[in-house]
Formats: structure tokens, sequence, C-alpha cells
């Protein structure tokens, strides 16, 4: 099963969207939310964000080597079912 | 600060500005509560009623396009949305927007 990993803010509802749909739908992820890290981390982030093409707005979802900004679950299932 | 007081403070002082830009509040009632709140969590922390959903940085000239109602900032992209990144606001003429896909600005 690919890795999937949120990055969210604790304030954003379909951050909180997003996390629900991978908890019904069974696949297990980590999550990262983006304000409560320190300086350096959100630096990190905001790089890698930028990095693959995307601005500050969350959530930043990555399945396997791919990523999705937005709550999208149809962008979800095709890159969770691409081989 | 009375963050459920300050919410529907929020919630009288937007309605006309996003009236003007063509927006409503979405009619999902449960999220626009949500966000709104959200939003005098954040303006108790910070001062100001930052969108829940995109990140603050250093740069206060970037962080200032996210003062919501952030509409006027991105019109192109929520106007091809048809809602705001949040989802807080939707055009007028939105019935069901748990059909608005929320689109990155690079795919627009």
């Amino acid at each position: 099963m690919k890795k999937v990993t949120i990055y969210a803010l604790s304030t954003c509802l379909w951050c909180k969207k997003s996390k629900i749909y991978f908890e019904e739908h069974k696949i297990p992820f980590v999550s990262v939310d983006y304000d409560k890290q320190a300086a350096d981390r959100q630096r990190e982030m905001m790089e890698e964000m930028r990095g693959a093409g995307c601005t500050g707005s969350f959530p930043f979802i990555k399945i396997g080597s791919a990523c999705v900004q937005g709550y999208d679950p149809e962008e979800f299932e095709k890159l969770l079912d691409k081989k | 600060m009375n963050i459920k007081a300050r919410k529907e403070a929020l919630r009288f002082l937007f309605a006309p500005v996003a009236d003007r830009l063509g927006y409503k509040f979405t009619p999902v009632e449960e999220d626009a509560d949500f966000l709104l709140e959200q939003e005098a969590q954040i303006e108790a922390e910070t001062g100001i009623p930052y969108c829940p959903c995109q990140a603050r940085t250093t740069d206060r000239g970037e962080n200032m396009k996210m003062v919501c109602p952030c509409i006027p900032f991105h019109r192109e992209h929520y106007n091809a949305m048809r809602r705001c990144w949040c989802g807080l606001f939707v055009h007028k003429d939105v019935t069901d927007p748990g059909k608005l896909r929320q689109i990155p600005e690079s795919r627009i």
C-alpha cells in the first residue's frame, strides 16, 4: 500500500475532511499540522510544497511519490489505484 | 475574547462584503460555523481573522492576501471554483456546494 502523508492546518476544514476520508477508507496515513510545527520545520514543509508547484494552501497530501493540493477524493482514488 | 460572540460578529461583518463581491456564506451551516469559529480563534491569537486553510509565513505582504474575506486577492482562482479556498464563501447561485471541487491555483 502506498504511503500517505497529509500536511494540514489544525484550523482547516478540508484537512479534517481529508483525514476522515482516509480513515473511512481504512488507509493508514501520517498527518503533520503545519501550524503546530517549529519555524524551521514550517520552512522545510513550505519549500517542499512550493517545490511541488503548490502554494501555501492546505491540505497538501502526498500519496506515494505524487501529491495533491486540496480535498479531492477523485484524485485520491486515482493516485491510490495507480500502479 | 468571547470566541462564540466574535464568531457571530465576523459573520455580521463579512456578509455585506461578500455580497458585494458576488458571494454568500456556504449553505452548509455546519461548515460555515466551524470555519467562522476557527477564524475567531485565529483572530484572538494573531489579531487578524486569517483564512483557516492557508498557511501564514514570515512574509507579511503574502499574509495580507489571506485575510478573510480574501476573495479580491484570488478572484480568478475562486471564480473558477465558484467558492473560496476554505469554502466559507460560495458564488451566490450555488445551492449544492458539496459538488464544488477544491482546485489548486496551479491547475486553473
